[in-house]
């Protein structure tokens, strides 16, 4: 976590700069020939506003749906719903759920969906997103196919009291004690005066911001980091200020913290709001953090923790539908899938630790934590049990997720249930390819749960008992040929000749079977030699074939190298099998 | 054990696999003293065919040619050195089916193997040559290959093991049969016994009519000693009741087959169950 350390020597300088005369750093807003005044005026303004917080709702969720929107507390509490038909996604500001639709710009209670106010803001405007001090609420609001902002301030009893129609497209504004921030140009967050109109700071910031939020009472900036307002918000453009980002973590599908704020979302959810990081930024012993070091990441069905110092995954949690919007509270995560269910996970360990359901599908949802606080989960089982259960679902669209998460599994180099887990994937005629693919890899380097796979090996492909994929041959000969497993020898070589296995595990076994084999396996070896030694017609039968020579030659006395030496005299043998068993006994190395 | 019974000129499942027209006499279950003539078999140079059998590939491939040709049992030892030996595809289906056209059961063990080769084609000329070899390798062989990846071995062995008389497979067969495998309904009729016969014949009305009526040919033909007239007549009036003009031909060319010297009572049944079906279809 990047927490760097706070300038407060340059800040206060500049809040006492402000104070001799701030009426010099008023001036029109979004002005693009601005000039940084190192951070004096958004200095002035964070004093101003240094003992306000902006007042936190109880938490609710929203849904969109095919009539209209339906909403709750997250205490379970009084539902509504509305008809009101959005023309983009609606957005929660502090108390109130604000809308376009129809030219109209309207909010709402959240606590009852009651209509507060509606004004005009123009057809075909659509609502990037808005905030809320519990007293003004400011929008931005950008034409149908983006550009032409505008960005308008009401009065909770529906009066407009400034309205902005700038150049650049502004992104999600905030306000706070008559001071609106509006972030826009990907660097700046301007602080307007809802009053005159004015701009009277500006933080010139060195992560993107496209968006402002309240999170736990205070304000941020950005996108994919956040900046927290506050005294040090003077040195955000020299990259001193107070920011708190996600650890790097290359995870499927790209995952964002914030989706951009200068983008109207569409009204119906999609692979973006499935795809999502979520963490709720804290200030803990004077440094800027996470709620309980955790930051989560979800992947439709799929929720994933990890810890906050070195993004190491902690826990997941699969869901029964498809998340589309979420939020991180006080101790936990909050997401809401398309049925109208809103899950409550436990941020520590996963844990399920409650839920509410809006109780109708959802095209869209949003959920606002507010000062909701998710309560500790339940046992939520061992990591490994938990990667399991997300590893084994059988929907296509998981796995890329599942790829990762198996070899966050495969780090468990110590719990033979790992293996078991690895195992069932390989052996399972439903688990996609690639995933396939990365348990047989994984498999191959376990080094326990031996008796997981001798009980996988007796297993052979078997159409009448609807065994209709074989076990993970080479992975296992592999594994159990480096643990020096001898009991997997009988089984091994009575895979070699099964044809429903690849050549690639014939392989594998075969050469196994060089470290493994006792003579007892002489009779597969043999009969495998026999089969292949002229027929081998790819680059996995000629070394299976080989080794099998080797073990013949190795365990089988005279009439082991008997079988080898006409073999090699025999111009029938494949050319590639006589050349490499030519000189494999000591008649045929003298000879 | 391998009992004689009445035997079809060529399996009918295969025949419904090759997708013949079912109701062709030659294809259908014929009594016993209809037996196919036996063959004479020619000497063999057995010091000549052995230097044979040590040169080319082409030179072997004869070698077995004429072992086979000769249907010589003395030819067995050779055609055995060669399938323990291995070889390449060609030599190695050439000893295959030399080894059918031998027919000696001391064979069945080293053509066991090939039917788990990883060629197609030798494991089914393999599955193919254990038919004709018998024994109770072959059964053993051919039990396994009912649960192979290749559905045309499937098929074979479900005939095999028909043909070999093997009572100890009729609960494989039977769920072979429910897995798809349809060369497993003549062999389940040469088979079951007649409770088994009954269990088979209530799949009726699920698996489709040409595929039961290749058991229901092997279950009518058999001796009464095995199935009583009496179940015949059953099977008979389950056939009635489907009433369809498959059904009136098929049972108007069974009572055609009919042995003159077998229960006119059954006879009767099958004529009015054809006369029946046929009339009701024509409605």
């Amino acid at each position: 976590m990047s927490t760097p350390t706070v300038r407060f020597a340059s800040a206060l300088a500049a809040v006492l700069a402000v104070g001799c005369g701030s009426a010099s750093l008023r001036g029109p807003a979004f002005k693009d020939d601005w000039q940084d005044d190192g951070g004096r005026g958004i200095a002035a303004v964070a004093a101003k506003l240094s003992g306000a917080h902006v007042a936190e709702s109880k938490g609710f969720v929203v849904g969109v749906t095919t009539s209209g929107l339906v909403g709750m507390g997250l205490d379970g509490s009084g539902r509504w719903t509305h008809p009101g038909l959005p023309d983009s996604r609606p957005s929660i500001a502090g108390g109130v759920v604000v809308y376009t639709a129809g030219g109209k710009l309207v909010a709402l209670d959240c606590a009852n969906g009651r209509e507060l106010w509606q004004v005009d803001v123009g057809n075909d405007k659509r609502l990037r997103g808005a905030g809320d001090d519990g007293s003004t609420t400011v929008a931005s609001i950008a034409g149908e196919s983006g550009g032409r902002t505008l960005v308008v301030a009401v009065s909770r009893n529906g009066s407009v009291i400034q309205r902005w129609k700038p150049d650049p497209d502004v992104g999600v504004p905030a306000v706070l004690g008559n001071i609106v921030f509006a972030p826009w140009d990907s660097q700046y967050v301007s602080a307007l005066d809802v009053g005159d109109g004015s701009e009277v700071g500006r933080v010139l910031a060195r992560n993107v911001v496209s968006r402002a939020v309240a999170i736990g009472g205070s304000l941020y900036f950005g996108e994919n980091a956040l900046v927290k307002f506050d005294a040090a918000i003077a040195s955000a453009s020299r990259g001193d200020a107070h920011v708190v980002k996600l650890p790097e973590r290359e995870l499927p599908g790209k995952p964002t913290w914030f989706p951009s704020g200068v983008q109207a979302l569409p009204v119906a959810a999609g692979a973006p709001d499935a795809i999502r990081f979520y963490a709720r930024p804290v200030e803990r012993d004077g440094k800027l953090g996470l709620d309980s070091q955790r930051f989560a990441a979800t992947y439709f069905r799929i929720v994933v923790g990890f810890n906050e110092s070195d993004a190491a995954l902690k826990w997941t949690r699969t869901l029964p539908a498809e998340v589309i919007a979420g939020d991180a509270a006080s101790g936990g995560f909050l997401f809401c899938d398309v049925t109208g269910a809103v899950w409550f996970t436990d941020a520590r360990a996963g844990g399920a630790s409650g839920k509410v359901s809006l109780g109708t599908p959802l095209k869209a949802c949003v959920v606002s934590a507010g000062s909701f606080s998710v309560p500790m989960g339940s046992d939520s089982g061992s990591l490994t049990a938990q990667l399991s259960e997300a590893i084994e679902l059988r929907e296509e669209q998981m796995a890329t997720i599942q790829r990762f998460l198996l070899r966050e599994l495969g780090t468990n180099e110590s719990d033979p249930s790992v293996t078991k887990t690895l195992l069932d994937l390989a052996s399972d005629a439903r688990t996609q390819p690639d995933v396939l693919a990365e348990a047989r890899t994984l498999l191959a380097g376990r080094r326990n749960g031996v008796e997981y796979m001798l009980g996988a090996l007796e297993r052979h492909y078997d159409f009448l008992s609807d065994v209709l994929r074989p076990p993970p041959v080479g992975p296992l000969a592999d594994a159990l040929a480096a643990i020096g497993e001898r009991r997997a020898a009988p089984l091994l070589a009575a895979h070699l000749n099964d044809p429903a296995d690849t050549p690639n595990d014939a392989r594998h076994a075969a050469h196994a079977l060089l470290k493994l084999a006792s003579p007892s396996e002489l009779g597969a070896v043999r009969t495998f030699f026999s089969l292949y030694h002229s027929t081998a017609d790819e680059e996995d039968l000629i070394a299976a074939a080989v080794d099998a020579a080797r073990i013949l030659v190795q365990l089988g006395g005279a009439e082991g190298a008997s079988v080898v030496e006409r073999a090699a005299r025999d111009p029938l043998t494949v050319p590639a099998v006589r050349e490499a068993i030519a000189s494999l006994t000591p008649n045929m190395k003298s000879g | 054990m391998i009992r004689r019974r009445y035997r079809p000129r060529l399996s009918l499942a295969l025949a419904v696999a090759s997708g013949l027209a079912l109701a062709t006499p030659a294809l259908l279950a014929k009594p016993k003293h209809e037996a196919q003539p036996k063959v004479e078999s020619t000497r063999l140079d057995i010091p000549a065919l052995k230097k044979q059998l040590a040169g080319s590939e082409q030179e072997v491939v004869a070698a077995l040619g004429t072992i086979g040709e000769s249907q010589n049992p003395e030819g067995w030892p050779l055609v055995n050195e060669v399938l323990v030996r291995g070889g390449t595809e060609a030599i190695v289906e050439e000893a295959l089916k030399a080894a059918g056209k031998l027919k000696s059961p001391a064979l069945s063990a080293s053509i066991a193997p090939y039917v788990q080769h990883r060629t197609p084609e030798i494991r089914r000329a393999a599955a193919r040559a254990l038919v004709k070899t018998k024994g109770p390798a072959a059964v053993a062989a051919l039990s396994k290959a009912l649960r192979s990846g290749d559905a045309s071995v499937r098929g074979t062995a479900a005939t095999g093991l028909g043909e070999l008389g093997a009572r100890e497979s009729i609960k494989d067969l039977f769920n072979a049969f429910d897995h798809g495998v349809g060369e497993a309904a003549a062999a389940i009729g040469q088979l079951c016994k007649p409770e088994e016969c009954e269990d088979f014949a209530q799949r009726t009305g699920r698996v489709t009519f040409d595929v039961m009526q290749t058991g229901f040919d092997q279950i009518l033909f058999r001796p009464a000693s095995e199935i009583s007239d009496d179940d015949k007549l059953k099977l008979v009036g389950r056939m009635r009741e489907l009433g369809t003009v498959e059904v009136g031909k098929y049972l108007a060319d069974v009572g055609e087959r009919w042995p003159k010297d077998w229960s006119k009572k059954v006879k009767q049944a099958i004529d009015s169950a054809a006369h029946a079906a046929a009339a009701g279809a024509k409605k």
